[in-house]
């Protein structure tokens, strides 16, 4: 069996992920919204 | 190794370039997917003027359509391909928008329902799916990436599941194409079978989520039947997608003691690696609407917000799907998908009118 250890975390530098950036981003928008930067948004 | 699925390898690059790079695909995105809305508007409108019988199609299929016909026959040039790729982007910050139109109350009940359900689900699926891989002869390998991607949530379970039990390129390459296909599939016959099993939207949602298995193609499937169903699908689909890390862990934990992959160190760090955040987003943004942290009409504006996001999603979907690129994965590892799916289908329909009838949301 390899010696090797599966973390599950890549040997990169620290970064967020897509799907944290997601989540930054849309809560983000959300802060925006309930600040009233956005008023309203069509659809 | 097989070009099916082409993902994009990230060059160490400025991120002021990185960014400028995805510009042309989003607006790309953007592009095609405002097109379907003006195509669902208009197209009806037109019909209408001249009295003809024409069904009202959705700007969801429509931006699909489009972006199939442009993937299938210009192809998408390279300077898109970066942005088209971002299309994941939008569908989790779409999802954890959505969270604003679920009351914490309706997540925990449905949300009860539906992990029983997704329980019973991937055990069954990844059950079948092994079976299935031994009578079709499949490498092992390939057939646990083909058993997550149907059971759990499709290709990023491949791509998580590729890297913890070591598998090759060409195995999560063909297990990819498969899945993408036959999601592609299941986009246009769900809704159809959906209508002609009279199932409501709560049904109809839940059973999408079930059954579809990528997140993109699920939430599309949802949307495709009714603005309620695709709420639902998305919320089951997401608690699929929480199990990603169990699935994940369970497998490498396998395949290390088989010696075929490295030993898996902090489990608790290793599940947190593979948990979908987006999922933590969507329930932070329930609790805050179920508090009224916002009015109507923000929540009004955030459901608005998630939709433009699924817009650019629904035509990143029809774009990276390449006909011709999927018939050159071969036929056994498609064979063997497209059985398991239709079981998978069948068997998670009986659920959802069981679960109805014993339940009855």
């Amino acid at each position: 069996m390899s010696a090797e250890t599966n973390t599950g975390q890549d040997k990169k530098p620290w970064r967020l992920s897509l799907d944290s950036w997601a989540v930054v981003v849309a809560l983000l928008a959300a802060l925006l919204v309930r600040a009233g930067v956005f008023k309203h948004i069509p659809w | 190794m097989a070009d099916a699925v082409v993902i994009p390898q990230v060059q160490p690059v400025q991120p002021a370039l990185r960014f400028l790079r995805i510009v042309p695909g989003v607006l790309l995105l953007a592009a095609i997917g405002y097109a379907g809305k003006l195509l669902e508007v208009n197209v009806g409108k037109y019909a209408k003027s001249h009295h003809w019988v024409f069904p009202n199609i959705e700007y969801v299929l429509w931006a699909i359509v489009l972006g199939l016909l442009i993937s299938n026959t210009i192809g998408v040039p390279e300077i898109f391909r970066s942005g088209v790729a971002t299309y994941e982007f939008w569908l989790k910050a779409g999802i954890v928008l959505l969270g604003s139109r679920f009351l914490l109350g309706d997540i925990l009940k449905l949300g009860g329902v539906s992990l029983v359900l997704v329980a019973v689900e991937i055990v069954g699926s990844l059950a079948f799916m092994t079976l299935l891989g031994r009578l079709f002869k499949l490498k092992p390998k390939l057939t646990t990436l083909l058993a997550v991607g149907s059971a759990v949530c499709g290709v990023s379970a491949i791509i998580a599941t590729k890297g913890a039990i070591d598998a090759d390129d060409e195995d999560s390459s063909f297990s990819i194409a498969a899945i993408l296909a036959l999601g592609t599939f299941a986009l246009f016959t769900f809704p159809l079978i959906g209508h002609y099993l009279h199932l409501g939207d709560r049904a109809y949602g839940i059973w999408a989520g079930l059954a579809v298995d990528n997140t993109a193609e699920a939430t599309a499937a949802g949307a495709l039947y009714s603005d309620a169903a695709g709420k639902l699908a998305v919320l089951v689909k997401s608690t699929r997608n929480a199990m990603i890390g169990f699935v994940v862990l369970a497998y490498a934990i396998y395949w290390a003691s088989q010696g075929q992959a490295k030993a898996v160190g902090n489990k608790a760090a290793f599940l947190w690696q593979k948990f979908p955040k987006f999922v933590l987003g969507f329930l932070l943004i329930s609790v805050l609407a179920t508090y009224s942290f916002f009015n109507k009409e923000q929540v009004g504006a955030l459901a608005n917000l998630s939709r433009w996001a699924f817009l650019l999603t629904f035509a990143g979907v029809g774009l990276r799907t390449n006909f011709r690129d999927m018939r050159k994965q071969g036929l056994r590892p498609f064979a063997v998908g497209a059985i398991g799916e239709v079981a998978i289908a069948i068997f998670t329909l009986g659920l959802v009118i069981g679960a109805e009838k014993l339940f009855g949301f």
